[in-house]
């Protein structure tokens, strides 16, 4: 299974769950998180990820 | 096949018979539970000028007293301070402490050098490649240590297993020869007694630097597939970690990923032994695992306090703090905030989890090795349900009695089982 990562702290997104926190409802696909949205754990950028095999 | 490690030998301390175990226990603080103390400094605010130790008796930091100390608590200002790493910078709170132990630490790095060398030394440590170690490096080690004990109907789980298993997983990622491995924890608790100002500290980081450096060179001559060999010889756009910073991170390695973890398995079978129901539910049903982990590590986190430095004049609830000032950021309260976590101070692996807990900080420098403290705590976990069966605490014996007001942990947990 392939999934979103931040390369700066291995959190993955889930689209399933989406980030609530943030304002990301759950079933939110990746391309349509705004590029303001940070990384949850870490803070790092939306561009920080990078699709990687789990 | 990687190099064997047999030429390097670590040096033990000059005097034999200093004992750094005793004396870094001392400086984490005899508290039994630092909670009541922490809900009533924050019912009189979240922001308060001085140091979190001084909420305590403690032994007095050499290195840190004398600055300019504010704590903060509570969820959402702790969570504002992680991730402003503009404002609330690492280098010079932990140049005094950590980075006289540790060297050129990702710890005591800010800005842009930080995140070039974190996002190398993560991408060895992301949840996909520590999963493989789980089976590869965790198991032996845990079934070899639990082995000693299963015939036995009843142990101390703290002496017998907690206490030893992190250490010995990072000994095999080091490859380490056995011998050595006595010598080795100790000179790394021994580093870290710079922070209270004993010489043994600096001795303890000089002699582990000079075993890293031989490492590094053997390694980089004949790489293998562990740890060192990876870190050692990994490129990121053409370039190499510089040997400073990774002599600094292997020194680190023992307290960060080893020490850590130890508290955190005795919490989480503390915590689970003293509410037997949730016991049960865990051994029925290991897709709790996460949760109780999760919960576990809210509800005493290892790690009580982080700091960070104030880079300009900032003004947090009210309450102005100057530039310099030396910022404890208590991630305990954070994790008992009563705002996020009714009853905060209730071990409850089945509380709503829809606010995440900071056990592992949040912002840049968020815990590398958490995704590998979480592997070994699930394995941990369910090597003790599996081969203990009809485990209890031991009604002979005292309680688990978490202790400590910046690093936590029970000093001992008595069991009983029905013997293999």
């Amino acid at each position: 299974m392939k999934q979103w990562m931040c390369l700066n702290c291995g959190w993955a997104y889930d689209e399933a769950v989406g980030d609530p926190s943030a304002g990301i409802a759950p079933g939110t696909r990746w391309e349509d998180i705004p590029d303001t949205w940070r990384c949850p754990d870490c803070g790092a950028a939306k561009s920080e990820f990078d699709m990687v095999e789990v | 096949m990687s190099v064997m490690t047999a030429p390097l030998k670590l040096e033990d301390l000059e005097d034999r018979s200093f004992d750094p175990f005793m004396v870094e226990k001392l400086s984490h603080g005899s508290t039994a539970d630092p909670y009541p103390t922490i809900h009533a400094a924050m019912a009189k605010g979240p922001v308060h000028k001085g140091a979190y130790r001084d909420l305590f008796d403690a032994v007095p930091d050499v290195q840190m007293a004398g600055l300019n100390h504010y704590v903060v608590l509570g969820y959402d200002l702790i969570q504002q301070v992680l991730l402003d790493p503009q404002t609330f910078t690492n280098r010079e709170a932990f140049e005094h402490n950590l980075g006289r132990s540790f060297g050129h630490t990702v710890t005591v790095m800010d800005g842009e050098e930080h995140a070039r060398f974190r996002r190398i030394f993560q991408r060895a440590f992301l949840p996909q490649v520590v999963a493989k170690w789980g089976e590869t490096v965790v198991d032996p080690v845990v079934d070899r240590l639990m082995g000693a004990f299963i015939q036995r109907g009843e142990a101390d789980l703290v002496a017998d297993f907690t206490h030893h298993y992190p250490f010995q997983v990072i000994y095999r990622q080091l490859e380490l020869e056995p011998e050595q491995a006595p010598i080795f924890h100790k000179l790394a608790i021994a580093q870290l007694l710079s922070s209270i100002g004993a010489p043994q500290g600096q001795e303890a980081s000089r002699k582990l630097g000079d075993f890293f450096a031989g490492l590094l060179t053997l390694r980089r001559a004949q790489p293998g597939s562990d740890l060192v060999s990876h870190l050692a010889t990994v490129e990121v756009d053409g370039e190499r970690l510089p040997d400073d910073v990774l002599i600094a991170f292997l020194r680190q390695l023992m307290n960060a990923g080893g020490d850590t973890t130890y508290r955190g398995t005795s919490v989480l079978l503390t915590g689970l032994l003293t509410h037997p129901d949730q016991l049960a539910a865990v051994a029925a049903d290991r897709s709790l695992i996460p949760q109780a982990i999760d919960e576990a590590l809210r509800w005493e986190g290892p790690v009580a306090s982080t700091w960070r430095h104030a880079a300009r004049d900032v003004t947090l609830a009210g309450v102005d703090i100057p530039q310099g000032a030396i910022v404890n950021v208590v991630l305990a309260s954070a994790n008992r905030d009563p705002a996020k976590f009714p009853d905060p101070d209730r071990f409850d692996i089945f509380r709503d989890r829809s606010v995440r807990p900071l056990p592992f900080a949040t912002g840049p420098h968020v815990c590398i090795g958490q995704h590998l403290a979480k592997v070994e705590m699930t394995r941990a976990l369910n090597a003790v349900l599996d081969r203990l069966p009809n485990l209890r605490l031991d009604p002979d014996k005292p309680a688990p009695d978490i202790v400590g007001h910046i690093l936590r942990v029970p000093e001992h947990i008595h069991v009983r089982f029905d013997p293999a």
